[in-house]
């Protein structure tokens, strides 16, 4: 579903990201991991589409993110860390407005609509202009907008900010039983705990080079840490001595 | 490779007419939403924009109508000339202001990031935004254009055919330049992104320096005879640069010209009208031209510029005037040095702020440059004095909007950052007390040297100078302390955005009581030069129902000493009110805030 094929991305003469291949089958939830700087939102940005590596490819579906980039952006879901609406525009009718972007038929597009607003809890402020949001409400639209077209590929970038304890259980809730129906989840968080609990696999990036890609059941077993947390894992992967290679 | 997964059954990719559909739909929704918004939250803003604006339209309309009545009897050629050199001017002032807005757009804002994440065609998104900086970018042409035009219209007795024709004119023209700014914004941006801000710095110092040149040779050596047969023949010979039969601005002005041409009995001229068509016709056609162009460049570049232009690497900042901010932080008793820090930061933000200073140099530079000329031309004593005192008050209006604009905001966007003063050893009168510096000593030193400029340009006595130097002072205290205290009365703690703060209720009812207060002050000062003039006016004298007598005898002591000494003690009252009393109800209310 997700292939990064020997993606390498410069800014001026710094690398952000170095080399990266790796293939997301699937119904896989992946979750990306490494410290600020690490070149997480730069590999999120080219998967998307916002960025274009400066070498190798990005596929989503099979399609090319640079050359075929609206025929990928039809099997993406996508969740920003800092959420993206039209203060002037209601809820529901930033919905309307990406179901239409998707060329969603109106009716189908009209049920969807109501099944996020149920799932999200948008109820309350759905015809209440996005100004008068605050940040959780905002991302929990974000979430319900990225959803609706049913998208193969979910994309998220430090998904649980500014979102509630509710909010997160209904989140991870969704999250698994989409994976279960097949979608593809793309995270990149912080939140390890998270990630220990959801992710199938997860992959550690240090300075623009993934450092280590498994489970975390694998990582374990690399690092010959038996009953370690992904905490104390995570912090030996990401130090300046790591032991990993 | 696997073969390519089928898109799920319930999406598809969109026609370009139906994205365009669903662009205008989100346009127009979000533009109802707008006005609904002002109707409900910013009446009075929106009721005073209106009438300034009503108002402004009619003073041009009437301006106009007086100037080409006058000017179109002294020359044949004239009114071609004027029109070649505004629309030529405006057509250089769009393609700049276009492409800044088309870049701020397509790829700096946060909806140019949500919407390349969507299936959507980049020459869509393209033409949504380039639509929104049209719209930006023009609205000063519609309003500064169509009083000219209608004006224009007037004086030649024109039928109903030229009105009609206004407006596709004004579009078919103003898509031109706008078209052009967008296929510059996007060549350099994918195409020479290193070089792009060096490129569009010599392009718009270019455009100045011509400007410059242009004013200056038009300007030079006609002290003597301004308006005179040689007067006209010279400024015609260089302007005739605007004259360009190749230009879209000289398609524009001649199209309106043959638009407004009648027969010897005043009808409608056919031959007029077929000719203004074709020139309308010319103008479409390019028009539709340069923005296909446009569109097809977006589709190939957008994309491949935005990602190159966010992989560009800021340069790393150099701190030249950091031995000034370490000098003003020293400086004076370490009783004050909370103050002057918080004075410093603020001096950093400014600096480093570039719509802030670059919009005060703008403005204050282009009255500074229309001051310098005020030599060329020829005046008597009183119509200096007048022009001096209007000199007065449009630099009062000018810094009144930056008060109303920079430093009304910026208690509210302080109240924000609460949780940092908040833990200081700060008095909160403090933080008040330092934003009144900081806008005082910083307009001060401007407004002070341009009222100078002006009047020793204008030849005014030096004691005229000082009385006018006085009331700037004046103007800078009071619209210091207005913008300051109505700002720690009523801030704004939610917002974030400082033009969304000073366009609410407080920040347009500031400017209102700083245009008062200009007002105010510039009657103030100009009145007991007025009353002399009255007074040795005989039509004037017997309007108002006086004797020569009484009103030599009254003249003698406005226009004298005591009259001068009253008004200025009055100028003097009236600022000290402006500045302490906005000041101390904002920072009364300002001590008891609760952020």
């Amino acid at each position: 579903m997700i292939e990064f094929d020997h993606v390498s991305r410069t800014y001026g003469a710094k690398t952000a990201v170095a080399d990266l291949t790796l293939a997301i089958p699937r119904g896989e939830l992946f979750a990306l991991l490494g410290p600020n700087g690490a070149g997480k939102t730069t590999t999120i940005r080219m998967l998307v589409g916002l960025l274009h590596p400066s070498r190798g490819a990005v596929r989503v579906c099979g399609h090319d993110l640079v050359r075929d980039p609206r025929a990928a952006h039809l099997h993406l879901g996508y969740v920003p860390d800092e959420p993206c609406l039209y203060d002037k525009l209601t809820g529901r009718e930033f919905l309307w407005f990406i179901a239409d972007m998707f060329g969603m038929p109106r009716r189908l597009a009209g049920e969807r609509i109501d099944r996020e607003v149920e799932h999200f809890e948008l109820g309350e402020f759905a015809d209440d202009l996005a100004e008068s949001y605050s940040l959780g409400m905002k991302q929990r639209l974000v979430f319900a907008a990225s959803l609706l077209h049913d998208p193969d590929v979910l994309v998220l970038d430090e998904p649980m900010v500014g979102l509630d304890p509710r909010s997160v259980r209904i989140v991870k809730d969704l999250l698994a039983a989409r994976t279960r129906e097949g979608m593809t989840v793309f995270m990149s968080t912080h939140t390890l705990a998270m990630a220990e609990e959801m992710a199938d696999r997860v992959g550690i990036m240090v300075r623009g080079q993934l450092r280590f890609l498994g489970t975390v059941a694998e990582l374990r077993e690399q690092m010959a840490l038996e009953s370690t947390t992904l905490e104390q894992l995570y912090l030996e992967v990401t130090s300046p001595r790591g032991r990993l290679p | 490779m696997s073969a390519k997964p089928q898109a799920p059954a319930i999406v598809r990719l969109l026609s370009f007419e139906a994205e365009s559909r669903l662009f205008m739909r989100l346009r127009a929704t979000l533009a109802w939403e707008t006005v609904r918004s002002m109707l409900t939250d910013a009446r009075l803003r929106l009721s005073i924009v209106t009438l300034l604006s009503g108002l402004f339209w009619g003073a041009l309309y009437g301006l106009f109508l007086e100037a080409f009545a006058f000017l179109d009897a002294l020359h044949a050629d004239v009114m071609s000339l004027l029109f070649n050199a505004f629309f030529s001017s405006l057509m250089v002032m769009l393609v700049f202001s276009t492409g800044i807005l088309v870049y701020s757009g397509m790829y700096c804002s946060t909806e140019a990031k949500l919407l390349l994440t969507l299936p959507v065609r980049a020459e869509t998104i393209f033409a949504h935004k380039f639509g929104e900086a049209i719209w930006f970018s023009s609205w000063g042409f519609v309003l500064l254009g169509s009083p000219m035009l209608a004006a224009h219209g007037m004086v030649r007795g024109s039928a109903w055919p030229y009105y009609a024709l206004l407006l596709p004119f004004m579009v078919s023209f103003v898509l031109i330049p706008a078209s052009l700014g967008g296929i510059c914004c996007m060549t350099l941006v994918a195409w020479m992104p290193r070089l792009r801000l060096h490129a569009f710095s010599i392009a718009a110092a270019l455009a100045c320096a011509a400007a410059l040149w242009i004013g200056w040779a038009m300007c030079r050596q006609t002290r003597i005879d301004t308006m005179s047969a040689a007067w006209f023949e010279r400024t015609f010979a260089r302007l005739s640069i605007t004259e360009q039969k190749l230009f879209p601005s000289w398609w524009l002005s001649s199209g309106l010209l043959e638009a407004a041409r009648t027969e010897a009995d005043g009808s409608l001229s056919f031959e007029g009208l077929s000719e203004a068509l074709k020139f309308l016709a010319l103008l479409a056609a390019h028009a539709l031209v340069l923005q296909s162009l446009a569109g097809w460049l977006a589709r190939i570049t957008y994309r491949h510029g935005y990602s190159q232009l966010a992989g560009e690497v800021p340069a790393r900042r150099r701190r030249p005037l950091r031995w000034f901010d370490r000098m003003l932080g020293h400086a004076g008793f370490s009783a004050g040095r909370p103050l002057r820090l918080l004075l410093v930061k603020d001096l950093r933000l400014f600096r480093r702020d570039i719509s802030q200073w670059s919009q005060f140099v703008i403005f204050f530079g282009l009255l500074g440059l229309y001051f310098a000329n005020l030599r060329s031309f020829n005046y008597n004593n009183v119509y200096a004095a007048m022009i001096g005192h209007l000199n007065l008050a449009v630099v009062g209006l000018i810094l009144s909007t930056f008060t109303t604009r920079f430093v009304y905001p910026m208690i509210s966007l302080e109240g924000r950052r609460f949780w940092i003063l908040g833990l200081l050893p700060v008095h909160r009168d403090q933080i008040v007390w330092s934003k009144f510096l900081f806008s005082f000593l910083g307009s001060v030193v401007p407004c002070c040297g341009l009222v100078l400029l002006s009047d020793s340009m204008l030849g005014l006595p030096w004691g005229l100078i000082l009385r006018h130097e006085l009331c700037a002072l004046m103007l800078c205290l009071g619209l210091s302390g207005i913008a300051v205290g109505m700002g720690a009365r009523m801030p704004d703690l939610r917002e974030s955005s400082p033009s969304k703060i000073s366009s609410g209720f407080g920040g347009t009812l500031s400017l209102v009581l700083s245009s008062l207060f200009i007002m105010a002050v510039v009657v103030a000062a100009a009145l007991p030069s007025h009353v002399y003039l009255l007074a040795s006016t005989p039509a004037a004298l017997s309007w108002l129902g006086l004797s020569p007598g009484s009103s030599q005898a009254m003249a003698a002591w406005v226009g004298g000493h005591g009259g001068t000494i009253v008004s200025l003690g009055f100028v003097v009252l009236l600022g000290l009110a402006a500045t302490f009393i906005p000041l101390e109800l904002g920072l009364r209310a300002f001590r008891g805030l609760e952020a």
